[in-house]
């Protein structure tokens, strides 16, 4: 018989959606951590609050990040959760797995913890859900002897984070996986070992339609863009058309610049006015493709709410080569970070750095040059900086 | 039992390792793709290889009995290769065709879901809420259940004028992408934290506390060691109760949710925009939410009437105006719905042309 | 200057700001170059590093910020260091 009555909770596993109770009470068969943690969530379901203490100080020796200590505020109602710790795996980039990987990381899991998992955290780790203190280092050699690495936490490098990319999609303009991957083994020592004044994120999608949410959430957003004339295969515009598409409407109607027509069955672009904003290319798969010259726009600054309001990432580079070994990018991004790092307090973000010294400052310590493409507008009040520089010219 | 020994600064595997074949062998020349059905999809390269993909419903919370079960399931159909998408769909990677009606029909017997390709919802992104976040202030994941059975049918069969991303924070800090959904719930608190001096003199650094405050309201308290308040300059951000834990912010009582509507995150045909404010509060009701889950259905429908085909919820609030979008919702708006500080700026109205 | 003596000076310093002020690896390291004007950012970085990597120091959480500070006995007996 189940340990805890969860009237609350059973209703949950009602209804066509899959269930996370279900799973909960699937893990619990086997794991008392996660029948405890089944317990206590019915508890938190009753009396509409949680029932876990602020993160506590655990980790793998010579590490700082990768665990986020966890432990129930009623240890002796649920011994279980006493400690119910957080492990982050790194995923690899474009959330790809053999079978065979991901059962064995199962079966380590199971043998040292509750059995519960998020595939995956909003950073985008492989997350597994509540483990003890005792657990953590025979964990940590159990993976990555087998190369499962650690992913970031606290005060350090997050996990960097991509969409598919050129592995399954015709739209990416840059390696979005191979970039990842590449900029999380660059910065393994700042992952691991968080010596930076807050959390720095790193996030690749391969083209404007940005399916990791990189310009929303990381400090710094690289979005594969391309130049050049986006290309036409005229018989598949026919096809759109006998299909049903009102491409007048649909495509021409709904371009942002206005650089399209759509006369005697032909569609023309003028691409010198085009935004590449990808509106055409994703509704007109077959017909449409970016152009050839491919690259990345770099955007930095955005964030989550916490403290001063939620950012979205603003342009800093509009159009840079991204092939591997990726030089020019990856010491752009050093730059970037070693601006943060050697002035932002404990606790600011790239994107509150930037409002509190302003842009120029970053731009001149990185060696960008002031471009038309960075603004929405130019400012509106007639108050602002000259330094020495300018006058020198 | 001995154990193997350990290394650091490996990171992760190489992704090639999880590549199938077909992907390895057309990476980087793949040149159209179509939408089979809501939950399938072809991908075909250059070379005329073919990718078929199945997308799989997720609660993200995981046993490790289900992840077997999928896996399982890949061994089957996929040659043991499968990923997760970004919204934490499962796909499940398919490369000889004759394997994909099987492998939908296994997966439907088995009561996996089906579905989020094209103009519909896909998964929820949600955060940890009470299941394991010591800051949680509703239940992430209790919510995002009570919403996609009202909802499901939307990943599932039906259409909408263009997907529609939902979201669930359950507080401020908002891991996630809340902040740029196209309708999202995100757990607020109202009342003023409540200090416990004594701990707040043990255990907090004051100067790094009074810094904490994003509105200045918190002052140093030299008579107890510990810190005040302003009550009127405290918006209950909690950043307070994050750096200095004694500094109580939850009110079960008073804490609630709100939801906010129109963000996007890609470029296509407007810029991203941040979600904004539909409605400011509703009560925790665990365990279905129904005044939360009739108000997002409420939103959906009139989006779903009155949008043109290709529009983002928050395309078409910026076409209609967001005084008809309140009109058309019956939502009320309110004080809160008024921006603060040099924040509204940006929000107020500047024009003499507006509509009733 | 020796590593050790390096260590000792970096050991004693986390002793004197014990329970006053968090310190991140940045303020060690600024600290002891200050002191020390020899010394250089990498040296001091590589003698603190293999003070975590033994558990002589460690890396911990609060506050919302990660810091560095003295490990608790229960640490060690956890990692088999005492």
């Amino acid at each position: 018989m189940a340990k805890y009555q969860t009237p609350m909770l059973d209703e949950l596993e009602k209804g066509a959606w899959p269930s996370f109770v279900t799973e909960i009470k699937k893990a619990a068969k086997n794991s008392k951590m996660a029948e405890d943690e089944l317990g206590q969530l019915e508890k938190s379901f009753q009396t509409k609050r949680g029932y876990w203490k602020h993160g506590g100080i655990v980790g793998v020796l010579g590490y700082g990040s990768g665990v986020i200590g966890r432990y129930s505020s009623l240890p002796e109602e649920f011994p279980g959760v006493a400690h119910f710790h957080t492990y982050r795996i790194n995923q690899p980039s474009g959330f790809f797995y053999t079978s065979e990987a991901l059962k064995e990381i199962c079966d380590i899991w199971d043998k040292y913890g509750s059995g519960l998992t998020n595939l995956h955290g909003s950073t985008g780790d492989l997350v597994l859900l509540g483990t003890t203190t005792d657990a953590l280092e025979p964990l940590f050699a159990e993976y990555s002897s087998r190369g499962w690495d650690l992913g970031g936490s606290g005060s350090a490098m997050r996990t960097p984070s991509c969409c598919i990319g050129q592995a399954r999609c015709e739209w990416a303009n840059i390696n979005a996986m191979d970039i990842c991957n590449h900029f999380t083994q660059h910065f393994q020592d700042e992952l691991h070992r968080p010596a930076f004044p807050y959390k720095f994120k790193i996030k690749v999608s391969g083209c404007a339609c940005d399916c990791v949410a990189a310009i929303a959430r990381a400090d710094l957003s690289i979005i594969g863009t391309w130049k050049g004339d986006i290309r036409i295969d005229q018989a598949e515009v026919k096809n759109y058309a006998d299909n049903g598409m009102d491409i007048q409407k649909e495509i021409v109607g709904m371009c942002p610049t206005e650089c399209m027509t759509y006369e005697g069955g032909e569609l023309k672009i003028n691409n010198e006015k085009c935004s590449r904003c990808m509106h055409c290319i994703s509704k007109m798969t077959k017909a449409l493709r970016p152009g050839e010259e491919k690259g990345a726009s770099i955007l930095v600054g955005s964030k989550a709410p916490i403290v001063v309001g939620s950012l979205i990432s603003w342009v800093l580079v509009p159009f840079i080569k991204a092939e591997a070994p990726y030089e020019e990018l990856t010491e752009l991004t050093e730059n970037i970070i070693e601006w943060w790092d050697d002035n932002a307090k404990p606790r600011e973000r790239l994107g509150e750095l930037i409002e509190v010294k302003g842009m120029r400052p970053l731009l001149e310590a990185i060696g960008v040059a002031p471009q038309p493409q960075q603004v929405k507008e130019p400012r509106k009040d007639p108050f602002f900086f000259w330094s020495e520089s300018d006058f020198e010219k | 039992m001995s154990l193997p020994e350990r290394q650091t600064d490996v990171g992760p595997p190489h992704y090639e390792k999880f590549l199938p074949p077909v992907i390895k062998n057309n990476y980087g020349k793949w040149k159209y793709h179509e939408v089979l059905s809501p939950g399938t999809m072809v991908h075909v390269a250059e070379s005329g290889d073919e990718l078929y993909t199945v997308r799989v419903a997720s609660p993200r919370l995981l046993s490790t009995e289900t992840i077997r079960e999928v896996c399982d399931l890949a061994e089957k159909y996929c040659d043991g290769y499968l990923r997760f998408t970004t919204r934490n769909n499962i796909e499940l990677l398919i490369s000889d065709k004759a394997k994909l009606d099987p492998c939908v029909a296994e997966l439907k017997e088995k009561g996996y879901m089906i579905g989020g390709i094209g103009p519909r919802i896909s998964n929820v992104i949600h955060t940890q809420g009470w299941v394991h976040c010591h800051g949680a202030c509703t239940d992430a994941s209790g919510l995002v259940k009570a919403m996609m059975d009202e909802l499901h049918e939307y990943f599932t069969t039906k259409e909408l004028p263009n997907k529609v991303r939902l979201a669930v924070a359950c507080c401020v800090n908002m891991c996630g992408a809340v902040h740029v959904s196209d309708i999202a719930v995100v757990a607020v608190h109202r009342k003023v934290p409540v200090i416990d001096d004594e701990n707040v003199a043990k255990m907090c650094e004051i100067p790094t506390t009074v810094g904490s405050c994003p509105t200045s309201a918190i002052r140093p308290n030299p008579k107890t060691k510990s810190v005040t308040i302003n009550e009127e300059k405290c918006m209950y951000c909690g950043n307070c109760f994050t750096v200095c834990p004694p500094i109580n912010i939850h009110n079960p009582e008073e804490d609630g949710v709100a939801i906010v509507v129109g963000g996007k995150i890609g470029s296509l045909r407007t810029s991203p925009k941040f979600s904004k404010l539909a409605i400011p509060f509703f009560y925790n009701e665990p365990p279905r939410w129904p005044k939360v889950v009739d108000a997002i259905k409420n939103i959906l429908n009139v989006y779903a009437e009155n949008a043109r085909k290709h529009e983002r919820v928050g395309e078409w609030i910026e076409r209609v105006g967001w005084e008809e979008f309140f009109k058309l919702t019956g939502i009320e708006f309110t004080f809160q719905h008024i921006d603060d500080f040099t924040f509204m700026r940006d929000t107020m109205r500047s024009s003499a042309a507006f509509k009733y | 200057m020796e590593q050790a003596e390096i260590q000792e000076q970096i050991y004693a310093y986390m002793q004197k700001m014990k329970g006053k002020k968090k310190l991140k690896e940045k303020d060690v390291i600024k600290k002891i170059v200050a002191d020390n004007e020899e010394l250089d950012k990498d040296t001091v970085k590589k003698a603190l590093r293999e003070m975590i990597n033994v558990g002589k120091l460690m890396y911990s959480y609060g506050g919302g910020a990660s810091s560095v500070e003295i490990p608790s006995e229960e640490y060690l007996k956890e990692k088999g260091l005492i």
